[in-house]
């Protein structure tokens, strides 16, 4: 004999199952078919959708890198890269002065560089394009790269501040004794035991700078300075009727940040919950 | 996927360091007021200066401005940039497609997130979690560009996923040219977004849920509370800091739409699928109505600033009560 | 929006701060550009074109090398967009005063607003018709892009708007090439009887219903009466050949395109896609698009052929007008190297590039007169082009000829028309609503 409770509790894990199942299909579903669609062949896309590309060639992934794709991964590499290095130095000096030196108006400061969090970057869209305009930055890797460290400027230093506020204030002041000066005891000692969330920071940093869109389309125009998500558009609109290349370049754009979340899921986890009170 | 590396808890609740009860010795420079340690900050805060808080205050010049591209010159019209926005249809449309945003996100990112996280993390086995929650959190490692343009070809009315699969399981009466109506694309747009964005909130609930102490559930398996009372004794109130953070994280989210919208309609059909972001990108930049636009981000800067501060009035509160 | 009072002085106030620091705006009168100086061969000039992606895109590449061989002092920098975006990054560049040295432009009011700007160089001196240069173009296409009597825009190629049909198609489901509006409707149920979709429609970026539109207005409403509509200054747009155009657009998608009233979920593209891979048996489309259109792996450019839009029997404006217009090149007049850039323009206008241009795979019907010939262009491009010489008047497009709000009301007015959301009457009548505003 089963008893009642048991025979509950087995349909409530079957639909548990049922559930989380079929979550997982509606969510790798729509990935694995832009990953398929980037092998088929034209005809093959309007034919039927859910049918296999008769055979996996990667022309259509050779295709898309040539007619662009290489340059828009060139910018988002670069972009990435520099605005990463830039925002986490920064970010690092701004937490080290709010959170362990005695600096004056220290409340001021700190709402001045944390308040930037509460700001849209759409609200300074129309101003920015004319300030880039008269700075000749409009259309560059600078552009970019500028505004991509200011607009994360107050989200880093708010993670890495909370941070270096909960190491020990003895630690500096032990370092004092020994002589060190406050660059060192930066550099070598505060520095280096924040290592966890600078990696959280760099991910979180990365993962915004290679998915950006309002500013990279407001602000490069198509003269090998698109990153890849303005890229992707213009892959679009320029190769017309193509749309298994449009795929293979979303895959293309898809595969680098997929891999590093992978790679790195615990520090990913890190940053994004110590994030949520931004 | 636990948190193994958190600092010691201790918070203050100036957010200024802490003061060890020992008497330092007063020649120490890390005690005394620094004047020179504004140099820590001075990248910061002129790049900050020069290129978000600058173009915030010109863009206020800016909205009561009426500017001709063409030659270049700026008039100053007073609050008529906002007067018009009263009028204008579109703008109320926009508002109303940024609340029905912020209305299904609260629902699915929100709601439904944190009932995804109780379920998985009543799994059992620590690597079936690990697995489900890296699984779900795949869409929002891709961009939204990604999502979005996939999401076009999924509900194109010809070539699109959606339709040849409900015409599969024979309920071809129910396609729809989704993103082509009305009726249908603005919700065409939120759900993709929905799709993108709720791994994303899951995993923060699965944080804040294995912060629980397992404790309380023991204790309440033994007096026989079955798991929706305890999902709604011991789950909801324990991590209602979080929920809080993520009510408010996700409407100052949704009144900043803009990626998706664009490259999904481009605010079509019919001005249908109009946010403010969008509509502030139209009116600016096809337009070449820059006073409008910038009267349009003033709306989303005091929408985005009401929120924030709300949030701060939140985080404070919290502290105080820890 | 109500403000309290202090805050409301606070904003002012720094509103005038901002002002005053940061709107040196320049004068709206250009400095005259030296066009006719003998070019300094050195320096560099940018050039903002239409023909990003394949195969336009090669075209300026190919001219401005060209160029740079003859003249090894001189750098070219090309800033290539698409039919869709440029229009975004025009107003941009505009907007931040950072007009390229020579610029792409449609004519109408598009064009009128640069040259009222400031921002257009005078070209009469060069490029009038009795000039040299002039003399090499129709002069039709020279005066598309003059302004009170001045000569503002190189013509760079022509263009119209054709049907396009798939003749195999129409062999097997037995219909003739449609000799009115009601014709081209009732060919449709044959047409989707011999298994093909009777017209390929895509209009998720609105201007393809639009395109509809202004050829049936030119075809129901007196020419007078459109171009009096089409001045933002005596707009009324009361005539009611506007009403029975709508209704007729609204037919043709109705009973002749399979996506319907759900067209606006469509990319252009894809309905391209489908004429030139055999699924639909027509497609509405520009000369510019004949040669992406049919040729090698596309459709066989001997199933292709055209006719232009059918007019209805007793239509009221001009049966024999064809919408579309030349698109050229403006010089900014604000160029330190105005000289240069009309050299360049002279070049890449030439009998050969002109030739190269009209012919596959590039296909644009150059404007300079003798470019497009039957050996050198594709049967097709060579048709459109003299239906084009022939048609009574040629009608510019909607959206570029209109003041951007009225533009923006047809286009959305031809979205809600397309999926049913508005009548016809609601249409007009958002339109007029608009035109008012914009006076």
């Amino acid at each position: 004999m089963v008893s009642k409770g048991y025979f509950f509790a087995v349909i409530g894990r079957v639909f548990a199952w049922t559930f989380l199942l079929g979550l997982a299909v509606i969510v790798i579903y729509p990935l694995l078919w832009m990953l398929l669609n980037g092998f088929k062949t034209n005809s093959e896309l309007f034919a039927n959708p859910f049918a296999l590309p008769q055979q996996f060639s990667w022309q259509n992934y050779v295709n898309a890198w040539n007619r662009g794709v290489s340059n828009y991964v060139t910018t988002s590499v670069l972009v990435t890269v520099t605005s990463t290095i830039a925002t986490v130095f920064i970010s690092a000096w701004a937490a080290y002065g709010l959170s362990r030196v005695k600096i004056p108006f220290s409340k001021f400061w700190t709402g001045f560089i944390l308040g930037g969090l509460m700001l849209a970057p759409t609200v300074a869209l129309v101003p920015l394009v004319k300030l880039m305009q008269a700075l000749g930055l409009y259309n560059t890797f600078w552009a970019l790269l500028i505004l991509y460290t200011a607009f994360r400027i107050p989200f880093t230093t708010f993670l890495i501040r909370a941070y270096m506020i909960d190491l020990p204030f003895e630690i500096d002041e032990a370092a004092e004794m020994d002589g060190a000066s406050r660059w060192k005891t930066f550099w070598h000692i505060i520095l280096p035991m924040c290592t966890p969330i600078l990696v959280s920071t760099v991910l979180l940093h990365v993962l915004f700078a290679w998915n950006e869109y309002i500013f990279a389309m407001v602000f490069t125009n198509g003269t090998g300075v698109e990153p890849l998500p303005v890229g992707l558009t213009s892959l679009m609109s320029k190769h017309g009727t193509d749309y298994p290349v449009v795929f293979a370049g979303m895959a293309i754009a898809a595969i680098p940040v997929l891999v590093l979340f992978f790679a790195s899921q615990r520090y990913f986890v890190k940053g994004l919950s110590e994030g949520v009170g931004k | 996927m636990t948190l193994t590396h958190s600092a010691p808890p201790r918070r203050h609740p100036s957010g200024a360091p802490a003061r060890r009860s020992g008497r330092p010795s007063p020649a120490l420079f890390s005690r005394r007021l620094s004047p020179r340690g504004l140099l820590w900050l001075a990248p910061a805060v002129l790049i900050l200066l020069s290129f978000v808080y600058w173009p915030l205050v010109q863009n206020f010049a800016f909205s009561m401005t009426e500017w001709d591209v063409y030659t270049g010159t700026q008039e100053f019209v007073g609050l008529e940039n906002f007067s018009r926005l009263a009028t204008d249809p579109v703008f109320q449309r926009s508002l109303l497609n940024n609340l029905l945003y912020a209305g299904l996100s609260l629902i699915f990112q929100v709601a439904g997130a944190l009932l995804l996280a109780v379920v998985i993390e009543s799994r059992r086995s620590e690597r079936l979690r690990r697995a489900l929650r890296a699984i779900y959190f795949v869409p929002s490692a891709i961009s939204l560009t990604v999502a979005g343009l996939l999401f076009y070809f999924i509900y194109e009315p010809k070539l699109g996923m959606l339709n040849h699969l409900l015409e599969a399981v024979n309920l071809g009466a129910l396609a729809q040219p989704w993103l082509g109506q009305e009726s249908t694309a603005m919700l065409g747009i939120i759900m993709m977004s929905q799709w993108q964005g709720f791994g994303y909130s899951t995993l923060l609930f699965a944080v804040a849920i294995q912060r629980i102490p397992r404790e309380l559930y023991e204790a309440a398996e033994i007096d026989g509370i079955g798991p929706v009372r305890q999902f709604f004794t011991i789950t909801v109130p324990l991590v209602r800091e979080m929920s809080g953070l993520m009510v408010i994280v996700t409407i100052s989210g949704a009144f900043q739409v803009f990626n998706e919208v664009m490259v999904m309609t481009s605010g079509g059909p019919n001005n249908s699928t109009q946010v403010l972001g969008t509509w502030l990108y139209h009116n600016g930049f096809s337009r070449n109505d820059f006073g409008y636009a910038a009267a349009i981000a003033t709306v989303i800067f005091v929408v985005t600033i009401s929120i924030g501060l709300v949030q701060m009035w939140y985080t404070k509160r919290r502290r105080v009560q820890w | 929006m109500k403000f309290p009072r202090t805050q409301m002085a606070a904003l002012v106030a720094a509103s005038a701060l901002a002002l005053s620091a940061c709107s040196g705006g320049s004068p709206a009168a250009a400095p005259a550009a030296d066009l006719t100086a003998e070019p300094d061969y050195n320096g560099s000039i940018s050039v903002l074109t239409k023909f990003a992606g394949e195969p336009l895109e090669a075209y300026f590449e190919d001219v401005a090398a060209a160029y740079q061989k003859k003249h090894p002092g001189v750098s070219i920098e090309l800033i290539q967009e698409t039919d869709q975006s440029i229009k975004d990054k025009i107003r941009t560049l505009t907007a931040s005063q950072a007009l390229p040295d020579v610029y792409f432009t449609w004519a109408g009011n598009w064009q009128e607003n640069y040259v009222n700007g400031g921002l257009a160089a005078d070209l009469s001196e060069l490029i009038a018709p009795e000039t040299e240069w002039g003399s090499s173009f129709g002069e039709a296409s020279l005066d598309a892009f003059a302004v009170d009597g001045k000569y503002y825009g190189i013509p760079l190629y022509s263009n119209g708007k054709f049907m396009g049909y798939n003749k195999a198609a129409f062999e097997k489901a037995a219909v003739d090439v449609p000799t009115n509006f009601d014709e081209l409707i009732s060919s449709c149920e044959p047409l989707r009887k011999a298994g093909y979709e009777p017209i390929a429609f895509g209009n998720k970026d609105g201007w393809p219903g639009l395109h509809y539109l202004g050829q049936l207005f030119a075809y129901n409403v007196p020419a007078e009466v459109l171009e009096a509509d089409f001045d933002p200054q005596t707009a009324s747009w009361q005539d009611p050949g506007y009403v029975t155009a709508l209704e007729q657009y609204k037919r043709l998608v109705d009973s002749c395109t399979d996506t319907g009233a759900g067209s606006n979920g469509v990319l252009y593209t894809t309905a391209q896609e489908a004429f030139s891979g055999e699924r639909a048996a027509m497609y509405y489309q520009e000369v510019l698009e004949f040669d992406s259109v049919a040729g090698e792996k596309k459709l066989d450019p001997e199933k292709f052929g055209i006719f232009a839009l059918p007019a209805p029997a007793d239509a009221a404006g001009d049966p024999a007008a064809i919408e579309g217009s030349p698109e050229g090149y403006m010089i900014n007049a604000r160029s330190p190297q105005a000289a240069l850039a009309a050299d360049f323009m002279k070049f890449a206008t030439n009998t050969q590039n002109a030739q190269t241009l009209s012919a596959t795979p590039y296909g644009q019907p150059s404007a300079v007169k003798g470019a497009v010939t039957e050996e050198t262009s594709s049967k097709a491009v060579f048709e459109g082009i003299e239906k084009v010489n022939e048609a009574s008047q040629l009608v510019i497009w909607l959206d570029t000829v209109t003041v951007p709000e009225v533009a923006d009301a047809w286009l959305a007015g031809g979205e809600a028309l397309t999926s049913g959301s508005s009548t016809p009457a609601e249409v007009i009548d958002s339109v007029r609503t608009a035109s008012e505003s914009a006076k």
